[in-house]
């Protein structure tokens, strides 16, 4: 749905965006993170065609970007970090507008849909100009979906919200998704990414860093995966027979609890259950203690760490 | 057919919002008020003098009449591209169907439209002048004002121009300022040194008349007020050569800034 090919801008000399390769596959919500100052916000307006790359290519829906593609621009919806309205319009007559700049077939039932979906339908004759932002905010998610879009560009689409808002409008996007639209998100707010995005890219510096499923990328930042095991009895007895096992770096034992530091080249879940089970105990829970994304974000934009192989996402 | 549309509906929405604001009436007030104030000290001239030497009394009104409506056209453009920029509006425009063609063809419909509609007024104003002062309401000023429209385009396409180039509201209407008044001082200045014999200016002054005279002829061919003036001149010199010729330089005029103020934005783009 997006690939963008080598993808750099430079402003008087300073690269904003690096050879930057993404892939945002269909049906996919794909988070693109990155700290302040990144190259976030130049990329998409890269991708939407609204500033020109210095060098590299960006494909659409399948189509290569060239200046004022209208064709492929009717087939994605965008929501911005900052709204911007015609503030003497009221929410209907602003729709409105769209709807036909779109051609929107059933536009005023569509508009319905809507602004019932957002929870802006009782404020639908009231001017832009007195809506707050978080209100805007979903006036434009409303306007984004107007025409029902093939992608969503959205950047930062819940700054501006409070919580009852924020789950309204991941309900949303969620939903929206499983009609099979494609997703494309950019945030600060990682919990939300997370919650969303099944994919992520994180970009630092305007390269990129990591592009990968989340779990993945968690895996890949870390040499050791904590497990948290409740057994059926006191597991004292294991302490010698699980320092012989090769997945196992290292392990705690406090009464019938049982932490343990595993190896991460795969997922070695299966062989503790069966070493455990031969060993006479019964597996009441287990857990995976998980890097959050936060940490993972912290850790790889921090230090600059590159998550990709060689030849991969940076040029 | 889908850019049409796309232009249609830019058109509608803004023509229809300046169509309510009170500014626009307000131009369309104060030009009808000069141009009353000047009629009624050539009437009164008349009565003192019981003599009328113009053939087209009614032509210098509706000349002053144009300037201000065009004056309020050229801000009015001079401003639209570089408000949406500053507001932010553009960009949204442009996450779509929209492309700079079509906005700016759309914008340049809207305000043509309104000053077709200010012309409108003017003609029941000019009649209804003919009427009270037995003026008369001459064909000649039926096609000084067919003429206007062709040069209010000059004005409209003048101003998307400098709008194109500008990313705020404040530097459109300075820009403005700055041309327009380098291109009245530059006439002044020109129209000054004329006013000396050619034996009483020194040689260096002599060179600077010359190099004036040059710059106040590509002036000519660039402000649109210039347009404005050589437009109504033909009208009066009953020539329908020239005539047509100057609806001509006019529809050129027009077509050539329209064509820059799209390369601009396409090279400049949404951002402020």
């Amino acid at each position: 749905m997006i690939q963008t090919v080598n993808l750099t801008k430079e402003f008087n000399g300073f690269k904003a965006v690096d050879n930057l390769n993404l892939r945002v596959e269909k049906g996919d919500i794909y988070g693109f993170l990155g700290p302040n100052g990144a190259g976030k916000t130049t990329t998409i307006m890269m991708i939407l065609g609204l500033i020109p790359p210095t060098s590299g290519k960006v494909f659409l829906l399948g189509e290569e970007l060239k200046p004022n593609n209208v064709e492929v621009k009717r087939r994605i919806g965008v929501v911005s970090e900052n709204q911007y309205f015609y503030k003497e319009m009221t929410a209907e007559e602003y729709l409105t507008f769209f709807g036909e700049l779109y051609e929107v077939p059933n536009v005023h039932r569509r508009i319905d849909e809507l602004l019932e979906a957002v929870g802006l339908r009782n404020d639908r004759n009231k001017k832009l100009g007195a809506y707050s932002k978080g209100m805007q905010q979903k006036l434009a998610f409303a306007r984004a979906l107007l025409h029902d879009p093939e992608l969503l560009i959205l950047d930062e689409p819940v700054a501006n919200l409070d919580p009852t808002s924020i789950k309204q409008i991941r309900d949303l996007i969620e939903e929206e998704n499983r009609r099979g639209r494609t997703v494309f998100v950019s945030s600060h707010l990682l919990s939300e990414v997370e919650r969303l995005c099944k994919k992520v890219a994180i970009i630092n510096r305007g390269k990129l860093l990591a592009e990968d499923t989340m779990d993945n990328i968690k895996r890949r930042l870390t040499d050791t995966i904590h497990m948290e095991i409740e057994l059926s009895a006191n597991a004292e007895s294991l302490s010698t027979s699980l320092s012989e096992l090769p997945f196992v770096k290292g392990f705690t034992v406090e009464g019938n609890r049982l932490e343990v530091h595993l190896k991460t080249e795969r997922d070695y879940r299966l062989d503790l259950s069966r070493f455990l089970y031969e060993k006479g105990f019964l597996v009441l829970t287990m857990k995976t203690k998980e890097m959050s994304l936060e940490e993972a974000f912290i850790t790889i934009t921090q230090q600059n760490i590159s998550l990709l192989a060689q030849g991969e996402g940076n040029a | 057919m889908r850019t049409f549309r796309v232009m249609k509906t830019l058109f509608k929405r803004d023509f229809l919002y300046s169509l309510y604001s009170l500014g626009y009436y307000v131009a369309i007030f104060a030009s009808f008020f000069v141009s009353s104030f000047i009629l009624k000290n050539f009437l009164d001239s008349i009565g003192e003098e019981d003599i009328l030497v113009s053939a087209y009394p009614l032509n210098y009104p509706l000349y002053i009449t144009l300037v201000i409506i065009s004056l309020y056209l050229v801000i009015l453009s001079g401003i639209s591209i570089s408000r949406e920029r500053e507001q932010g509006t553009l960009e949204v425009l442009f996450y779509g169907p929209v492309t700079p063609g079509s906005f700016l063809w759309g914008k340049y419909l809207k305000d043509l439209c309104l000053g077709m509609v200010a012309l409108g007024f003017t003609a029941v104003y000019f009649y209804l002048v003919s009427l009270f002062t037995n003026l008369g309401f001459t064909l000649g000023l039926v096609k000084a004002l067919i003429m206007s429209v062709f040069l209010l385009s000059c004005v409209v396409s003048f101003g998307l121009f400098i709008s194109s180039l500008t990313g705020r509201i404040r530097s459109s209407v300075l820009a403005l300022v700055a041309i327009l008044g380098a291109f009245l001082a530059i006439q002044l200045g020109y129209n000054a040194l004329l006013g000396f014999e050619k034996e009483s200016l020194s040689v260096p002054m002599l060179y600077v008349r010359q190099a004036m005279s040059y710059v106040f002829r590509g002036i000519s061919w660039i402000s649109p007020f210039a347009y404005l003036s050589r437009g109504l001149d033909s009208v009066v010199l009953e020539n329908p050569f020239l005539y047509v010729v100057n609806i001509g330089y006019a529809v050129v005029y027009s077509l050539v800034f329209m064509f820059l103020s799209v390369y601009v934005m396409n090279k400049k783009g949404v951002k402020a």
